[in-house]
């Protein structure tokens, strides 16, 4: 039996009612298994972005089930909700999202002191900053790094609980494009190093190389869904 | 350090602005409160202070509806004999006619209120004979010191004239009396005895036919928390139901003058709790106005897996921040005012000195009360941080 660490089924997210009723995501079905690195592409306003918070637990689909490690999760109330992305999901936004009042060894640390679980975190957290070079900025203040370090930063934090699933929305959108780069090649690796699943949106397809899977999104469906066999 | 607690002073800290206008905001609140109590509670206390040193003492014994018939010698020795008892002293009170002859010209024919004094008793037992400035205190017995308002209503008499006053003994009969004036009072605010006149006891006594009756006793204690205790004793030794005495506390005599006071004063303070509720306000605003600026990391926080409880305990913890330096800038503000008016011996219209006093139960209500109001005035923004979601939260900036 395939291991898989995300269900979508049949979800439907509708925004407005009666005339103004909009579909954003139109009956929605894939699977994920653990380990994945996925891409969700499609054009500007294709329902991505909207998919992903659906996955993130941000939002709920007016119909049809999200089941991560195997939870239901449309059973689970507003406080479950926030203690099931802490503890399973790792987000990574377009533009970083680090809070700025913090440094960046507690914009690291700071899902594991919501998580309560505080002991080592600060230790955990360099060993992450060493691995994506910034062991020497951990003291900075958030607003003191540049783009590209905040957004490595970011990832080092979408880690650092260790979750089933990395959800990342544009990571690349805001920075250049060796940083852009390099970004890319870091989450890859970190894909095969940690075996963590990443699921990915992202407009620029090619950026990302050889990937697992990808599901293309347009008008709020399923458009395309190519599995590894015909990416290499 | 809890991390809703760390994030919290972090985003208070990190915006003087808002940190410094909000806390200022309590801080002046408080201060508001401290005058007021210094201005005004010293007033009341100095009024009260002064009452105590030149009418009523700590206690006071007349008897009611009349003249007190009992030896006062006996009734000051039974007083004395109390340990908190410093000393005590009888009085009688009477209204006379001036016609005051001075440089042999009929100066004015007015009533004056005047009071008989046991002249070694009465500087022990209040403070009026200090208030002389001119000349002595009442000593022989056709001696008469004048209140500064009525040497100033006479034309201004000086020490050694004399002045002839027209009195009614217990009997309707006009009796005149022609006294030496030996000394002139004058008390700060003219809270003392400014428009009396004051003379022998035992020569008002001649005069009103009233030979060793007594109108009061002032009661002077060493230890004034004691005046009840010294009114019970009084009462079960003297029984009001066979002498007929009424024994007052400070607080009962001077009620008739206190009691408008207080009422101010209650107006006053509330003036100054409107004050503290305007810096809940601003409170209020200017932590709008950081869940407006920090609605984006409440979004991030939310995802990454705060709950509501947490971002609330977040800006309630801000609230708290703001409250503690805000309380305690303003105690130090309120504190500096009072040392300022104690030092400088802050007079009421410029005469009447203030009773100030570091009242620090008041100082310390009043800054639970401000923390208390800060951390209040944070519930309503927080619970507003609490209510966005994160996705439009992130959308934000």
């Amino acid at each position: 039996m395939a291991d898989y660490v995300l269900e979508v089924k049949n979800v439907d997210k509708v925004y407005g009612r009666g005339e103004t009723e909009v579909y954003a995501l139109r009956n929605l079905s894939f699977s994920v298994k653990r380990g994945e690195f996925m891409l969700i592409v499609g054009s500007s306003g294709s329902g991505k972005s909207t998919l992903l918070n659906m996955i993130g637990l941000l939002d709920r689909p007016t119909q049809g089930k999200v089941i991560i490690d195997g939870v239901d999760t449309s059973a689970l109330n507003d406080n479950q909700l926030s203690s099931f992305r802490n503890s399973k999901l790792g987000f990574i936004f377009q533009s970083s999202n680090l809070l700025s009042d913090l440094t960046v060894l507690e914009n690291v640390t700071l899902p594991r002191k919501i998580q309560g679980t505080t002991q080592n975190a600060a230790e955990e957290s360099r060993i992450l900053l060493k691995t994506v070079g910034l062991e020497s900025q951990m003291n900075k203040f958030a607003n003191q790094i540049s783009g590209g370090q905040a957004q490595r930063v970011a990832i080092t934090r979408s880690l650092i609980n260790k979750p089933t699933i990395v959800l990342a929305d544009e990571p690349t959108g805001n920075l250049d494009s060796l940083s852009a780069e390099t970004t890319v090649h870091l989450l890859k690796s970190l894909n095969r190093k940690l075996n963590q699943t990443f699921i990915i949106v992202t407009h620029d397809r090619p950026q990302f190389g050889n990937v697992d899977k990808v599901v293309t999104i347009k008008d709020g469906r399923i458009m395309q869904e190519e599995m590894e066999a015909s990416l290499t | 350090m809890d991390y809703r607690a760390q994030i919290g002073i972090r985003f208070i800290t990190r915006r003087k602005g808002s940190l410094i206008a909000a806390s200022l905001a309590v801080a002046i609140a408080i201060l508001v409160v401290q005058v007021n109590s210094v201005i005004f509670q010293g007033l009341y206390d100095a009024i009260v202070r002064d009452q105590i040193n030149y009418r009523f003492g700590h206690v006071y014994i007349t008897r009611q509806e009349d003249f007190i018939t009992k030896s006062d010698f006996m009734l000051v020795n039974w007083l004395q004999r109390i340990p908190y008892v410093q000393a005590a002293a009888p009085r009688v009170d009477t209204t006379a006619s001036v016609n005051a002859t001075v440089n042999g010209q009929l100066i004015r024919d007015y009533s004056v209120p005047v009071i008989g004094v046991d002249p070694v008793l009465d500087k022990e037992a209040s403070t009026m004979s200090q208030t002389v400035g001119d000349g002595q205190y009442v000593s022989f017995r056709n001696s008469a010191v004048l209140g500064a308002i009525v040497d100033r209503d006479l034309g201004y008499p000086k020490v050694g004239d004399t002045i002839k006053l027209k009195f009614k003994d217990q009997h309707g009969n006009d009796i005149l009396r022609r006294l030496t004036i030996v000394g002139i009072t004058s008390t700060a605010g003219s809270v003392g005895l400014d428009n009396s006149v004051i003379m022998n006891i035992d020569t008002l006594r001649d005069i009103l036919d009233r030979p060793h009756e007594t109108q009061s006793i002032l009661v002077r204690l060493n230890d004034p928390s004691k005046d009840k205790d010294v009114k019970d004793l009084f009462l079960s030794a003297f029984p009001s139901n066979a002498d007929k005495f009424k024994v007052q506390t400070i607080e009962e005599s001077a009620e008739t003058t206190l009691r408008g006071f207080r009422s101010g004063i209650a107006l006053i303070n509330l003036v100054g709790y409107f004050g503290m509720m305007s810096s809940a306000f601003a409170v209020v605003t200017i932590q709008m106005m950081q869940v407006t600026s920090k609605t984006r990391d409440i979004g991030v926080m939310r995802a990454i897996g705060s709950k509501r409880k947490d971002i609330l305990l977040v800006f309630i913890f801000q609230g708290m921040v703001i409250g503690a330096i805000g309380a305690g800038l303003g105690t130090v503000m309120g504190v500096t005012y009072t040392a300022y008016a104690k030092e400088t011996h802050m007079t009421f219209q410029g005469s009447l000195p203030l009773e100030v006093k570091y009242n620090w139960t008041s100082i310390a209500q009043t800054d639970i009360m401000a923390f208390a109001l800060a951390v209040i005035a944070s519930i309503y923004p927080a619970y507003k941080a609490t209510r966005l979601e994160p996705v439009e939260a992130m959308r934000v900036g």
